[in-house]
C-alpha cells in the first residue's frame, strides 16, 4: 500500500478524490436541500451527450461535457420556472436524449472506440495533472459562491418565496445551483462515473444533515465524510482489486446502514 | 388613516374570476380578519397585496404606493409554516431572512442584524431558542419564529396566512395574544377558516368569496352572542351573518362615512369588551 503511494497516478487519483469529495460535499447539499436529487441525475446522464460530441469533434472531454451539462442545466432551470407541473417528465425525456446523442456520436466517430464504461463508472486512477487543475479551479470556485452568496443561497433554499419578497434574486441563484451542480457531475464522473454519481451526491449529505444545524456546517462535513468514504473505496479497490467507483459507493452504501442503525439507536436511548 | 387601499381589483387565473370588483380599506392598527371558504380568493388578494400576483384590474396602494415599492413595510407570515423542517437551519437564521436593506457584511451576519434579529425574537418571547435547529420546534414555537423573522423588518403591517392551521388549541391562543400586542404598534391582517377564535381579536373583518364584504366588528357586544363553549362563538351563525348565506344587501363594503362614524364609538365599546373578558 505504502509504495504505491510513489506512483503519480495514485497521488493524482488521492488528490482528485479529495477535491471532488469536498466538491460534491457542498453542492449535494445544496442539491438535497434544494430537492433537485433527480434534476441533478438528469443533468450527470444527459452530459454524456456532450462526452459523444466532444469525442466527435475532437475537443476535451472535460469541456465538451461541461459545456453540454451547463446547458441541460440552463434548459432544465427554464423548464422548471416555466412548468413546474411536468417537470419530472421533462428531466426525464432530457436524462434520456442526452445519452441518447452521446452513444450516436461515439457510434459516429470513425476509427475510435471510446471506453464507454470508463464514464458511467468513474476511471479515477486515469486522472491526470489538466484534470486535478480544473477540479481545484471548480471547487474555488463553488467555495467562492458559498460564502460570499451564502445569506442568498440559505434563505433561496429555505423558502424561496420569503425570499423573493424581501429582494432575492430567486431564479439567478436557483439558477446558478443548477449550473455549479452540472459542473460537479461533470468532475464526479472522473471519480464515481455517472451512473454512480447521485450517490456520492446525496449519502454523504444525508448523513451531515442529521448531525448539521447549520447549512454551513452541513456543507463542510459532507465534504469530510465523502472524503473519508472515497478514500476507504480507494483502498478497497486498491486491496481487492476492485472497480473504484462502484467501491467507493458501497462504502458509503454500508457506512449509512451502520451511521442510520447507530442514530435510531441513539434516539432511542 | 388607510394603510392599504384596495379599489376595484378583478382577478383572475386563466379566465377563471378568482377575485370580482373587490374593494377594501385598511386603516392603521386596525386588526383585520379576511376570512371565507376555500378557494375563495383569500390567499389571491394577499399575493396581490404583497406583490407576488400581478394586478390585473383595478387598483391597491401600500402606504400611499404600489405593493412592489412598499414590500419593506410589510412584514408577511407565509402559511405552511411546518414544511421543510429537516432543513438544517438556525432559529436566528431563519429570523435574519427578514433583514432588509442597510449595509451588509461582506459574508456572514453584521451584528447589528443579529441584535436585531434577538430583538424580534424576545418580542414573540423566543429569544431563547436562537441557536435551535428549527425542526426541533413545535409548530406553535415555529409559528412564533416566522413572526420574528417578519418583525425584523421593522414592518408598518403584518400580514399572516392562516398562522393557526396547524397548531393545538392553546398555542393558537397565545399566538392571538401575542398579535393583540403586536397590533398596539402596528397593523395587523390575518387571512383564516378558523373564525370562531380570530374573531374575538379582530375589529374589522372581511369575508371573501369572489366578492367581499366588509364589516366593522369592533361592537362585538351587538353584533354577537357569547356561547358558553369555551367562549367560542357559533360559526354558523357568524357565518350567515358576515354575509357567505343570506345576506345579500352587505355584499358592498361599507362606505367610507359609515366607517369613519362608527370609529370612535367602536373603539370605546372595544375596550368595554375586552376588559369584560
Amino acid at each position: 500500500m505504502i509504495e504505491a503511494l510513489s506512483f503519480d497516478f495514485v497521488q493524482h487519483a488521492l488528490l482528485a478524490g479529495i477535491l471532488v469529495s469536498f466538491t460534491a460535499g457542498i453542492i449535494g447539499s445544496l442539491i438535497v436541500v434544494n430537492r433537485m436529487v433527480f434534476l441533478a441525475g438528469g443533468i450527470a446522464h444527459t452530459s454524456y451527450g456532450g462526452i459523444g460530441l466532444a469525442v466527435y469533434f475532437g475537443l476535451p472531454i472535460f469541456l465538451g461535457a461541461s459545456l453540454f451539462a451547463v446547458a441541460a442545466a440552463i434548459l432544465i432551470a427554464f423548464l422548471t420556472m416555466k412548468n413546474r407541473h411536468r417537470i419530472d417528465t421533462f428531466i426525464g425525456l432530457i436524462w434520456a436524449v442526452g445519452m441518447a446523442i452521446g452513444v450516436i456520436f461515439v457510434d459516429l466517430t470513425p476509427g475510435y472506440n471510446v471506453d464507454l464504461m470508463s464514464y458511467l463508472f468513474g476511471s479515477i486512477l486515469a486522472v491526470n495533472t489538466q484534470d486535478l487543475y480544473f477540479m481545484g479551479a471548480l471547487l474555488a470556485v463553488i467555495l467562492f459562491v458559498v460564502v460570499f452568496g451564502y445569506r442568498n443561497i440559505l434563505a433561496v433554499s429555505y423558502d424561496s418565496e420569503y425570499a423573493a419578497l424581501r429582494g432575492v434574486n430567486v431564479k439567478f441563484f436557483y439558477t446558478l445551483i443548477l449550473i455549479l451542480s452540472a459542473l460537479t457531475v461533470v468532475v464526479a464522473i472522473k471519480v464515481v462515473g455517472l451512473i454512480l454519481v447521485i450517490a456520492m451526491l446525496t449519502i454523504p449529505v444525508y448523513i451531515a444533515e442529521k448531525l448539521s444545524s447549520s447549512l454551513f456546517s452541513m456543507m463542510f462535513l459532507s465534504g469530510a465524510i465523502a472524503t473519508l468514504f472515497t478514500l476507504a473505496g480507494l483502498w478497497f479497490s486498491y486491496t481487492y482489486n476492485l472497480t473504484s467507483g462502484a467501491s467507493i459507493i458501497l462504502v458509503s452504501a454500508a457506512s449509512l446502514g451502520l451511521f442510520l442503525l447507530l442514530y435510531q439507536r441513539g434516539k432511542t436511548c | 388613516m388607510n394603510v392599504i387601499e384596495i379599489e376595484n381589483v378583478t382577478f383572475a387565473y386563466d379566465r377563471q374570476v378568482v377575485l370580482e370588483n373587490v374593494s377594501l380599506k385598511v386603516e392603521e392598527k386596525d386588526f383585520l380578519a379576511i376570512i371565507g371558504p376555500n378557494g375563495g380568493g383569500k390567499s389571491t388578494l394577499l399575493k396581490l397585496i404583497l406583490g407576488i400576483n400581478p394586478l390585473q384590474q383595478g387598483s391597491i396602494r401600500v402606504l400611499g404606493k404600489t405593493p412592489s415599492k412598499s414590500l419593506s413595510s410589510i412584514g408577511y407570515v407565509p402559511q405552511n409554516t411546518n414544511v421543510n423542517t429537516d432543513f438544517p437551519i438556525k432559529v436566528i437564521e431563519v429570523v435574519l431572512m427578514g433583514h432588509v436593506g442597510g449595509k451588509r457584511p461582506l459574508f456572514g451576519y453584521g451584528k447589528e442584524e443579529t441584535a436585531c434579529a434577538m430583538g424580534a425574537l424576545s418580542q414573540v418571547g423566543m429569544e431563547a431558542f436562537a441557536q435551535s435547529k428549527i425542526g426541533a420546534l413545535s409548530g406553535g414555537q415555529r409559528q412564533r419564529v416566522m413572526i420574528a423573522r417578519a418583525l425584523c423588518a421593522h414592518p408598518k403591517i403584518l400580514i399572516l396566512d392562516e398562522p393557526t392551521s396547524s397548531i393545538d388549541i392553546t398555542g393558537q391562543r397565545e399566538i392571538y395574544e401575542l398579535l393583540r400586542v403586536l397590533n398596539q404598534s402596528i397593523t395587523v391582517i390575518v387571512v383564516s377558516h378558523d373564525i370562531s377564535v380570530i374573531l374575538e381579536y379582530a375589529n374589522k373583518a372581511a369575508h371573501i368569496n369572489k366578492q367581499l364584504s366588509f364589516h366593522d366588528i369592533s361592537d362585538k357586544s351587538h353584533t354577537f352572542h357569547m356561547h358558553g363553549n369555551q367562549g367560542h362563538f357559533c360559526e354558523i351563525e357568524l357565518l350567515q351573518m358576515l354575509g357567505s348565506d343570506g345576506c345579500g344587501t352587505c355584499n358592498t363594503p361599507a362606505s367610507p362615512s359609515e366607517l369613519s362614524g362608527s370609529e370612535t364609538a367602536a373603539g370605546a365599546v372595544n375596550a368595554n369588551w375586552r376588559e369584560e373578558k
